[in-house]
């Protein structure tokens, strides 16, 4: 369904996964770029990329929690 | 084998980790009746084996430890019926690929936009957040919470877990990736979201 992003402009729905894919393997430089294309001007996806950050911080800190 | 020493005052608290407990064995063992056997005897042996405790870990980490020994021995005996649960998991992955579809509109825009947290860290000390934590985790759909859960809270590798799983790596990222867009509404709508941080 998702286009071949390169050289395309990414909407929300494939931005975010490619953060989520992000937390599996480093992006090539073509995915990168287009992310960063989108990141630059969408602030929903900058906050979905901040709290897939946070999600990971946390799962990992309730194996241990006291 | 003794009864349930109810109470053992240290009953209650090792009791506290049971639902974390059982969320690791059915990641293990991806059937809720064998992971609350296991649980089940883990907890025995963990009241029987207390005195040996020192403390120098955390009780979560000493229990886990108990735990996995019970989980490798009901793993050898259940080996066999593991493969006929394969076919479900792929019916499981064309759902959450629909699900998250369904997030987004026909242009591909969120239909609930992630906003800002503030502060985030700040709910990691917070006792009330790690149960919400753990409601918005048991409300992801049983496989791609058993993947999650391998996956960022034990921090093993993707490919090991397709493995263990007997799915493609496209299907268990797809059943990340729901899991975390899911994680994330749940935490938005019930810790995040305002008025709830100090409140209940």
């Amino acid at each position: 369904m998702d286009a071949d992003h390169a050289g395309h402009k990414l909407n929300c729905r494939q931005a975010s996964r490619l953060l989520s894919l992000a937390c599996e393997r480093p992006l090539d430089e073509s995915e990168r770029q287009a992310l960063r294309r989108h990141l630059d001007a969408c602030l929903m996806c900058r906050n979905f990329e901040s709290q897939l950050e946070f999600l990971r911080t946390a799962a990992r800190r309730l194996a241990d929690a006291p | 084998m003794s009864m349930t020493p109810v109470q053992d005052p240290r009953f209650a608290e090792i009791e506290e980790h049971r639902a974390y407990l059982v969320r690791y064995a059915i990641a293990q063992l991806r059937d809720e009746q064998l992971a609350e056997e296991a649980v089940q005897e883990c907890l025995l042996a963990a009241l029987e084996g207390i005195a040996g405790f020192r403390g120098q870990s955390a009780l979560r980490t000493w229990l886990t430890s108990i735990l996995r020994f019970k989980i490798a021995d009901l793993q050898r005996r259940t080996i066999a019926e593991r493969a006929r649960e394969d076919v479900g998991e792929q019916a499981a992955a064309n759902e959450d690929e629909d699900w998250i579809d369904q997030q987004f509109d026909e242009t591909g825009h969120w239909r609930s936009p992630p906003q800002a947290w503030s502060n985030p860290e700040a709910a990691l000390e917070q006792r009330r957040f790690w149960q919400v934590f753990e409601k918005c985790l048991g409300r992801l759909p049983a496989a791609a919470g058993r993947v999650f859960f391998k996956r960022e809270v034990l921090g093993e590798d993707t490919g090991d877990i397709c493995g263990a799983e007997g799915i493609t790596a496209g299907n268990c990222w797809v059943m990340l990736h729901r899991s975390r867009i899911a994680l994330r509404e749940c935490l938005q709508v019930h810790w995040f979201g305002g008025g709830v941080a100090d409140g209940r």
